[in-house]
């Protein structure tokens, strides 16, 4: 004990020195960095555009107001260049230049996304490993964490790669636009490429000293690595992140684009903080859907019961934490659209009532399906236990809640149509159907399929199980009540919503994300105290389920890739004819909005090419497995899931 | 109205739904197990822990939850 107390007071030693270090640039540059003009070679534009101090006309100061913040500070930067439509500010080939950016753009980020979620889900397992009582259990745990490891080290060359073909597609294609964003974001840009360089260092450690960290006080300093490994990655996304926030809602500049001398203005900017917790969450679930999918693939190839055990699990463990992570998104997605609309309302008009209103139902129909997917996950998967056959007759009205719930979430306010189908229904809006298209009827809609995901999780927490507690009655029907009244609330919001001010209405879905959030805490808690003790009416049997259950988390994958690449679009693409917001305006031949349709047909051959990369990454990850088949038949027990080869 | 639209009522009745609940978790198991007791403690915590998230989160806006019943 007093042994283990050591090792993890040590290891935090370790930690806070290993953090220490890592920050130890970042501090020291701090004071450069937010110092304003005096230090412009750190914060500053580039020695070319900045003015010198010696020239007459520079001794004067020239002072201009923050776009953003309406602070004032001294001009240290050049204007955004105007640029015009020729090859000298748009070099191109013949072909658009936009849709090479686009294609390099999204892979770099899906690549980037899958190595920043699984060094995450790398850390939780390991530590589940390590902290289990149970040594098998922490062995196995021990061994999917090396598993998700192993699939991201490969995945991270090759976000490396793309990373620099991004690069060089900005430098060739769009070099004006790419000029004026590093010589605002240089010293940001440096301490970007420092932080890749710690990232790539710490992940090859602590992939290849897993074997030799394995015990003991090695161990906890090899988890304390995917604690910094980790802190590196967000760092390094929050950063991109200050780019695009800075694209879209600029700060820190005049209103010529003269950069002010303050960088975490710049950084700062009115949509960083929830394009940060809206990017993390969507990567943790999309990393979980990816590894869901891997996981699935190896079981669909599976040629023993252990095997398949083993990745069932393994589908399982991602799943649960992709889930995990897609429940709270809608509601990250919710804020970055007030903090949109409270930045610019025409930027939100445009978005979700206006050019781009379309791809919004297209996102609610993959949304939908994310959801309808995971349940229908989860209810194959009670098809491994003895005793979750009592659920089985619920899952057709939890259907019938869910399809109604997505229907609604779907509906369109108005639609595109001929002035002969505009006349037979009578408007712009359908009589009855129209009543749904509005935001009122939809966060309803999306809370009720929510709420019925949390319900069907707990189903299967419950599957096997038999609550032994002496109040169990009690629990179970303060349960259903709960769940009863928090569906009444949520519809009875929506429907309220319907019958007060827009100025009122608005504030509605704060409590209707409340009502949802509070099933997902309070019942998943009583739940689990619930089956403290609980009677088993029979084993999980991993590895036995349904094919079909599979292929629901591929389609889950690839339904998060699919809806990445549209909202990646639509963020994009909501800034118009702009690189940088109302600062620098796109003046190259593709300053256009696309068709929905050339959008949806670029969305899919981005989420084809990412699919096809990732299988031929998944094969390479299968290659170091098949050397020690015979290892992984000595250990398999049985029933429960086994890891199916050794490191 | 007046009483139902007010916070202190709803409050109130989330106590007094906590109060019956160890009160009768304390008294016997068995009354708690009793379906008609577990549902009326069930919903009276629920309905009034339901109302109070609506009243609380609609002021923290400045929004008034009551806008319809006080008109």
């Amino acid at each position: 004990m007093g042994g283990l107390t050591r090792n993890k007071m040590l290891s935090i030693l370790a930690l806070g020195a290993m953090v220490g270090l890592l920050l130890l640039p970042i501090v020291v540059s701090m004071p450069a960095l937010a110092g304003g003009g005096g230090t412009p070679a750190a914060g500053g534009p580039p020695p070319d555009v900045a003015k010198k101090a010696d020239t007459p006309e520079a001794a004067k100061v020239e002072k201009a107001r923050d776009v953003y913040y309406k602070t004032e500070g001294i001009v240290t930067g050049a204007p955004a260049p105007k640029t015009a439509d020729n090859p000298q500010f748009y070099p191109r080939y013949n072909f658009e230049s936009r849709v090479l950016l686009w294609i390099a753009n999204q892979q770099h980020l899906y690549y980037g996304s899958f190595v920043l979620a699984v060094p995450i889900f790398c850390m939780i397992i390991e530590f589940m490993g390590i902290v289990s009582k149970d040594k098998a259990m922490a062995k196995k745990y021990d061994q999917l964490a090396y598993d998700f490891i192993k699939i991201s080290l490969t995945a991270y060359s090759l976000t490396a790669i793309l990373g620099g073909i991004l690069i060089f597609t900005f430098l060739t294609l769009y070099p004006a636009f790419f000029g004026y964003l590093s010589s605002i974001f240089r010293p940001v840009m440096h301490i970007y490429a420092l932080l890749f360089v710690a990232e790539s260092g710490t992940i090859y450690i602590y992939y290849y000293g897993w074997d030799r960290m394995k015990e003991g006080l090695l161990k906890w300093i090899h988890v304390s690595m995917s604690v910094v490994l980790n802190v590196i990655g967000t760092t390094l996304m929050f950063l991109a992140n200050s780019w695009i926030g800075f694209m879209m809602s600029p700060a820190g500049v005049d209103e010529q684009g003269r950069f002010l001398g303050n960088i975490w203005h710049s950084i700062h900017t009115a949509l960083w903080n929830p394009l940060n917790v809206h990017r993390l969450l969507g990567n943790m679930a999309f990393g979980g859907g990816v590894v869901a999918a891997y996981a699935a693939y190896r079981f669909l190839a599976s040629k023993t019961d252990e095997e398949r055990a083993h990745y069932d699990w393994m589908g399982y463990i991602a799943m649960a934490i992709g889930v995990a992570f897609l429940i709270p998104l809608p509601f990250a997605g919710y804020w970055l659209m007030r903090e949109v609309y409270a930045y610019r309302q025409q930027m939100g008009i445009t978005l979700m009532g206006g050019l781009l209103a379309w791809l919004f139902i297209i996102q609610a129909t993959m949304i939908g399906i994310l959801f309808l997917s995971s349940n229908y996950y989860l209810w194959q998967a009670m098809g491994r236990m003895r005793g979750a056959e009592k659920y089985q007759r619920y899952i057709k009205y939890m259907v019938f809640v869910l399809v109604c719930g997505f229907l609604i979430f779907i509906t369109p306010h108005t639609i595109v149509m001929t002035p002969a189908e505009l006349k037979a229904m009578g408007g712009q809006q359908h009589p009855v159907l129209g009543n749904y298209g509005v935001m009122s009827a939809k966060n309803g809609g999306i809370n009720v399929i929510i709420t019925t995901t949390v319900l069907s999780f707990i189903w299967y927490q419950r599957g096997n199980k038999v609550p032994m507690v002496s109040w169990a009655k009690f629990g179970n029907i303060f349960m259903g009540c709960f769940f009863a009244l928090a569906y009444v609330n949520i519809i009875w919001l929506a429907i309220y919503g319907y019958y007060i001010p827009a100025n009122v209405r608005v504030g509605l879905s704060v409590p209707q994300v409340a009502t949802t959030l509070s099933c997902l805490f309070f019942m998943t808690a009583l739940n689990l105290v619930m089956l403290k003790g609980a009677k088993q009416s029979g084993a999980i049997e991993w590895g036995k389920i349904s094919v079909r259950s599979q292929y629901a988390l591929i389609m889950l994958a690839t339904a998060f890739t699919w809806m990445m690449g549209l909202m990646g679009y639509i963020r994009s693409s909501v800034r118009l004819f702009w690189h940088v917001n109302e600062i620098m305006r796109d003046n190259s031949p593709w300053a256009y909005t696309h068709t929905t349709g050339f959008a949806a047909n670029m969305i899919s051959f981005n989420v084809l090419f990412f699919w096809l990369t990732i299988l031929f990454v998944f094969f390479l990850a299968t290659l170091g497995v098949k050397k020690a088949p015979a290892e992984a038949k000595v250990s398999v027990p049985g029933r429960v899931p086994e890891p199916a080869t050794g490191h | 109205m007046e009483i139902v639209t007010s916070p202190n009522f709803w409050t109130a009745m989330l106590v007094l739904g906590v109060v019956l609940l160890v009160g009768v978790s304390f008294k016997t198991k068995a009354l708690l197990n009793n379906v008609y007791v577990a549902v009326t403690i069930s919903l009276l915590i629920a309905v009034a822990y339901f109302h109070l998230v609506d009243h609380y989160l609609m002021d923290m806006q400045g929004l008034d939850y009551w806008y319809l019943f006080r008109k």
